[in-house]
């Protein structure tokens, strides 16, 4: 096991556990916070180059890796495969991949886009991220309509900018 | 209100199915004066349970046990129908078109295509006529018997503004079984903009709130829900006695009558292939070898337009706007049949889903931080019939029933791809007539809707599995009410002329029980 592959989970256990005994582990749980929080900002990174849109904040794209790692933090199969993932990405240039300059890793992401990894994280990150009620607001769509009586009464025929009727193109 | 019939008593009618055929045939018998039990596999919701959630009613209403596919399909998730009381009719948009009669004359309309099982409908479009008139009433279909249209919500009128600015005419509202006025005990449409996850008012039809509770009301008829059907059982004499089913992890066993299967194609592929005997070694009623052979659905494309404002697509019925004027047969387009254009319109999630098989990254989320200015259409086409595309049995693959896993294979016809690559280009021309900064042509992604022809009518039992009233050439007392009906496809949704046909296989049931035959 790599230190980037270790889980969220297991590392608050490790960090409650070394709490114990302060002075023998203070240097594990140093390293151990750092690996959590590379893979989380490696996650988010990810998140935020597949998913760009430039009115979300960084903290967004954070929360949702940590979402992301909370739930394949269940199941060892797919965590084994996201951290062999982050692996390739981290391994693959000078720096870590969270540190990356957004073309940089735009580039090694087109390289592995077709890993099981990414996929996974591509369609659990969009029901993640465009099932946030934030991202509705932002992009403008308005979500369960039923208590408001449906959009019939609420513009679902307000269009302005139409062409008359009988113009050609 | 609701009956209660003994498992022994052999006059009950087994309906398979609570959907569209099944649905409305139960209904129809009932009303008649006949005893019917519907088997229904899935769970029975009330109006209560439907929220304006697609994630929350997609795990409510979907058929999730598991099924295969190869070719083109999505190899998990191939079809996408419903496991509910209401069937699909809980997913479905509400369009109404008829079959045109050059497409029930298939096989004279376009000639013989290659690789194809193209035929002419043994129904004639004379024949059906009063059938689809009876169903439009029945399902208050707008623009039809004196039934306002719905009102143009902005996605319809950005498809009707650019369709006009290509010479394009045919075009309204659709004929919609959505209510467009109080009808029926049920509501107007409010425009809530989740057509497709349960009509949460009630407006669009649904045999959940419409048959299911009439036929109760005759006294004659039992649902059963969460029944699985597993068996249909032949007596001595060639005929089905009795229906076999799991309920709550028991097996139950009904005697009845007669039979119909109603399940949606694939379970009523299913149904059948895995009822093997000595008399039916291939599946039960599969003589001719063709019970799941001639699987047909439609493609469903879509393009996406960035418009130049505001369109807020979701909040308008989904497929209230309709383009016919493609849907016509014209030879020098380079393909057979013809195609509808719809309005449709996505979630962000689902939008994202699907122009995530495309890509990732600006090309994606460009799109989508425009969402409140996109606008959607939907290409709906015919689907020759090809008798390698089909339904099988997973030879050693299981669901949770213990029953083997239906494993659908699809492959594009030439003359689809051909008519998708024209449709294409049709509704990207519609969009930018109005100026759109950006265009998005969508795939065929959506898993199949529209599920037809695994159990063909037709006049030669060897050349067809049911006979034109539905009924099974092999078993004189089973019946098939579905889509699995359908010699070809058409260039239209299939929900309608399901119904049309369902109501007249009743009237022809009838006859049979009234003159001792059933």
């Amino acid at each position: 096991m790599t230190s980037v592959s270790m889980t969220r989970r297991g590392a608050v256990r490790s960090i409650a556990l070394a709490a114990t005994i302060p002075f023998a582990c203070g240097r594990a749980i140093g390293a151990t916070v750092a690996a959590v929080d590379r893979g989380a900002a490696a996650t988010a990174a990810l998140l935020r180059v597949a998913f760009p849109h430039g009115r979300l904040t960084p903290d967004f794209y954070r929360g949702v890796a940590e979402t992301y790692l909370k739930e394949v933090a269940a199941k060892p199969a797919a965590i084994a495969e996201h951290d062999r993932g982050l692996a390739l990405l981290d391994g693959s240039h000078i720096a870590p991949f969270a540190d990356l300059p957004a073309v940089i890793q735009k580039g090694l992401v087109e390289k592995i886009d077709q890993e099981p990894f990414f996929k996974a994280i591509l369609w659990r990150g969009a029901e993640l991220i465009y099932r946030d009620r934030s991202v509705w607001k932002m992009v403008g769509y308005e979500g369960s309509s039923l208590e408001y009586g449906g959009y019939h009464d609420r513009g679902f025929d307000d269009i302005d900018w139409l062409p008359r009727a009988g113009a050609r193109a | 209100m609701t009956a209660r019939f003994n498992l022994n008593d052999s006059s009950v009618f087994v309906v398979i199915g609570s959907g569209a055929g099944g649905g409305t045939l139960s209904n129809e018998l009932a009303q008649k004066g006949h005893k019917v039990v519907c088997l229904e596999a899935g769970p029975r919701l009330s109006l209560t349970d439907v929220v304006n959630d697609e994630a929350v009613m997609f795990e409510k209403l979907t058929w999730l046990d598991r099924r295969m596919a190869t070719g083109k399909p999505d190899p998990n998730f191939p079809v996408w129908n419903c496991k509910t009381v209401g069937g699909t009719t809980m997913h479905w948009t509400g369009a109404c078109p008829r079959i045109e009669p050059y497409e029930m004359r298939a096989l004279s309309t376009y000639g013989p295509l290659p690789d194809t099982t193209l035929v002419d409908w043994p129904v004639t479009p004379e024949e059906i006529a009063p059938w689809y008139d009876k169903a439009e009433v029945r399902m208050g279909v707008t623009g039809k018997h004196g039934l306002p249209f719905l009102p143009a919500g902005n996605n319809t009128k950005v498809l009707e503004a650019g369709a006009r600015m290509c010479g394009y005419t045919d075009i309204d509202t659709h004929n919609m079984a959505i209510n467009s006025v109080p009808r029926d005990d049920r509501p107007p449409c409010q425009q809530l903009g989740f057509c497709t996850s349960g009509c949460a008012v009630g407006a669009k039809w649904s045999t959940l709130y419409t048959e299911i509770p009439k036929a109760e009301a005759t006294g004659r008829f039992e649902l059963r829900p969460e029944s699985m059907v597993t068996g249909v059982n032949l007596g001595a004499d060639g005929r089905v006695e009795s229906v076999t089913y799991l309920s709550k992890g028991r097996s139950v066993t009904q005697k009845c009558r007669a039979v119909s299967v109603a399940g949606n194609v694939v379970e009523t592929t299913r149904l059948l292939l895995n009822n093997r005997s000595e008399r039916f070694p291939n599946g039960l009623a599969n003589s001719s070898g063709l019970v799941g052979r001639n699987y047909m659905r439609h493609f469903t494309i879509q393009v996406m337009g960035v418009m130049p404002g505001k369109v807020n697509f979701h909040r308008q019925t989904h497929l209230a706007g309709v383009v016919r004027d493609e849907r016509i047969h014209k030879p020098e387009r380079g393909f057979v049949g013809g195609f509808l254009i719809s309005t449709v319109p996505f979630t962000p999630e689902i939008l994202a889903k699907n122009m995530m098989i495309g890509g990732w990254g600006e090309d994606l989320t460009s799109v989508l931080d425009k969402y409140d200015h996109l606008a959607g259409l939907l290409l709906t086409g015919e689907d020759p019939p090809q008798l390698s595309n089909g339904i099988t049995l997973h030879p050693t693959e299981r669901d949770g029933y213990g029953l083997p896993v239906p494993v659908v294979h699809y492959e594009d016809h030439p003359n689809t791809i051909a008519m998708k690559t024209y449709a294409w280009k049709v509704g990207r021309r519609i969009y930018e007539a109005l100026g759109a900064e950006k265009i998005v042509e969508m795939g065929d992604f959506i898993p199949a809707t529209h599920n037809m022809g695994t159990a063909r009518m037709g006049t030669d039992a060897k050349a067809s599995v049911c006979t034109p009233y539905g009924r099974t050439h092999d078993v004189a007392n089973l019946f098939v009410s579905d889509g699995s009906l359908f010699p070809t496809a058409a260039g239209c949704n299939p929900t309608l002329t399901i119904v049309a046909l369902a109501l007249r296989q009743a009237e022809h049931i009838d006859g049979e029980i009234r003159a001792g035959r059933l």
